[in-house]
């Protein structure tokens, strides 16, 4: 029976104008989200304490369990800061889209989308999406429309572009890791250590498992000679930083390192 | 994507060849792009569930209990949970959403339990959201979500702004219609805005196309009428308040707006507050209830 037996929780106006909010965001990282629920609490209920956020979270997502819809905590694959956005549990997804895209412009997304699939790298250069617009359902699509396109796209938090590349965004991989891993179940790669959806990553040069950038922060944490938790070759890739949120800075690759930053998406 | 047929010749129960005949497969079929991107049996009650007792007193508290014939329980939380997404994202537009339109991308093979769904979502939506599910005029069959939480200054910068800066301008607008009496030429609207820099010929910084926005878009969103004065030449149109207006502000609300620009008490002016204070009295006496569906 599902979650018959989780308690549901309640709703004041302090979760209901968090929700709000977090709605009108699409994604938002967690210190957003600490600060979005202070403000919450100083609008309706000033003097109450503030519930830890987890707690918080999950007392909503009761609620929200009957609606098939949750908010869900997720991490950046570049460099591993925790995101929430509200998701959809029960229809897959590209229907949140919808609604705001036209058909040619949805399917110019599910193009890239393909593209950044099946790409070594977890990037689909901006030339090779705009090849396939003459592919595009709906109306015609000219190259330069197509381009505005996926700039929507980007400040819609959907895909994100580096250097003229694009690849998902972590609010697109939230929403739609289950209709991704039902649509290709082939081509989809998934992490070795955590068993999650993986668009950009590491590999093991010798047996090919995968692991998220934060995922190899974490495993090879302190570890002087990280080597493969498959096939234990030596781990050829530079080994990133763990997030750390209280010094809120990104992970960095120490410069001297930066060829080998290349060589991680071969 | 095709949907895969729901219930199509399963026995979950007594009495399901009723609802079969009677709905057939018309009813899916004109559900166009949202449906295909969100088959929403991919977990759902599709194959894997298996005829379950469809006794509507099911363990959740969370659904009232409508009669329903064969569906399970889960499939009606599904319908009411795509119903209650598809009118959040639908009012995010701010456009009012039709009747026609939910039952075309949503409701479907549905429309039986019509009114109950609607019920049941608005429920939903007012408890979990915040939203009231209003019908824009009665009769209209188009409802809009009117916000019971009152929108707070600093929510702004929270929210990182996707609000409007339109607002500021539609206030201008709605302000200028009541204190002329509730209805006001466009001509002058446009004297009015020249004073402040906006005009309609010519592309503004913050409100991109003032014309476009006055007379189309915040028309079609229903906050504002927009008719065209008979025998004028050159032609002529009038600006009223529009429905949504009403259920989402109030003209106690819009005076005080007034006062505050002018630096001044509402007061001041005697006519516009007698009958902005009959307004609120009018508000006050209880209204007739619910987002049903009128027919």
């Amino acid at each position: 029976m599902q979650g018959s037996a989780r308690r549901m929780g309640v709703m004041t106006d302090v979760h209901r104008r968090f929700l709000q909010l977090l709605m009108t965001h699409g994604v938002l990282e967690e210190r957003d989200v600490k600060r979005m629920q202070k403000h919450c609490y100083k609008v309706h209920d000033r003097n109450a304490t503030v519930d830890k956020l987890e707690d918080f979270i999950n007392n909503i997502n009761s609620v929200l369990e009957s609606l098939y819809i949750e908010i869900k905590r997720g991490v950046t694959e570049d460099d591993g800061r925790p995101i929430y956005a509200l998701v959809n549990l029960a229809t897959t997804s590209v229907s949140k889209m919808a609604t705001d895209f036209a058909e040619n412009e949805l399917d110019l997304f599910r193009k890239a989308l393909e593209l950044i699939i099946d790409s070594e790298s977890g990037f689909a250069s901006s030339t090779n999406i705009l090849n396939l617009v003459d592919q595009l359902k709906g109306k015609k699509m000219k190259k330069k429309e197509a381009e505005q396109v996926l700039q929507k796209f980007v400040q819609n938090k959907w895909l994100i572009e580096k250097e003229g590349e694009f690849t998902l965004h972590g609010r697109a991989i939230l929403e739609m890791e289950q209709y991704i891993r039902e649509t290709y179940p082939d081509a989809v790669k998934i992490c070795n250590i955590c068993h999650s959806l993986l668009i950009q990553g590491q590999s093991c040069e010798t047996c090919g498992i995968r692991m998220h950038l934060p995922c190899v922060a974490k495993y090879f944490r302190l570890n002087a000679e990280p080597r493969c938790p498959h096939c234990n070759d030596y781990w050829p890739h530079e080994i990133p930083e763990v997030f750390d949120p209280e010094k809120e800075r990104e992970p960095g690759i120490s410069k001297s390192n930066r060829k080998s930053l290349r060589s991680r998406r071969h | 994507m095709l949907q895969k047929p729901r219930n199509r010749g399963r026995s979950s129960g007594h009495a399901e060849s009723v609802r079969d005949s009677s709905q057939g497969g018309d009813a899916r079929a004109p559900r166009d792009c949202v449906a295909e991107e969100a088959p929403s049996t991919s977990r759902g009650p599709g194959g894997s569930q298996g005829p379950r007792g469809s006794s509507p007193q099911g363990a959740r508290r969370s659904l009232a209990a409508p009669a329903v014939g064969p569906r399970t329980q889960k499939q009606l939380e599904l319908k009411v949970s795509e119903l209650v997404q598809f009118l959040l994202i639908k009012d995010q537009k701010k456009i009012p959403i039709k009747r026609a339109d939910i039952l075309k991308h949503v409701v479907g093979d549905y429309k039986d339990i019509f009114s109950d769904l609607l019920t049941l979502a608005a429920e939903r939506l007012q408890y979990v959201f915040g939203y009231k599910l209003v019908e824009l005029e009665p009769k209209s069959n188009t409802y809009i979500l009117i916000n019971t939480l009152e929108p707070v200054e600093e929510d702004a910068e929270v929210r990182g702004d996707q609000g409007t800066p339109t607002t500021g301008l539609l206030m201008i607008v709605l302000g200028l219609i009541f204190m002329k009496g509730n209805t006001i030429k466009e001509t002058e609207v446009w004297d009015f805005l020249r004073r402040l820099g906006v005009y309609p010929t010519k592309k503004h910084l913050v409100f991109g196309d003032p014309k476009k926005l006055i007379t189309e878009d915040f028309v079609r969103q229903r906050y504002l009428e927009y008719r065209r004065i008979p025998h004028t030449d050159p032609v002529d149109y009038e600006f009223q308040w529009g429905p949504r207006t009403n259920l989402e502000t109030s003209k106690m609300k819009v005076l005080r707006f007034v006062a505050k620009v002018h630096n001044q008490d509402p007061k001041d002016w005697p006519a516009q507050y007698c009958e902005a204070l009959a307004d609120e009295e009018n508000r006050a006496r209880p209204q007739p209830s619910g987002p049903a569906p009128s027919s």
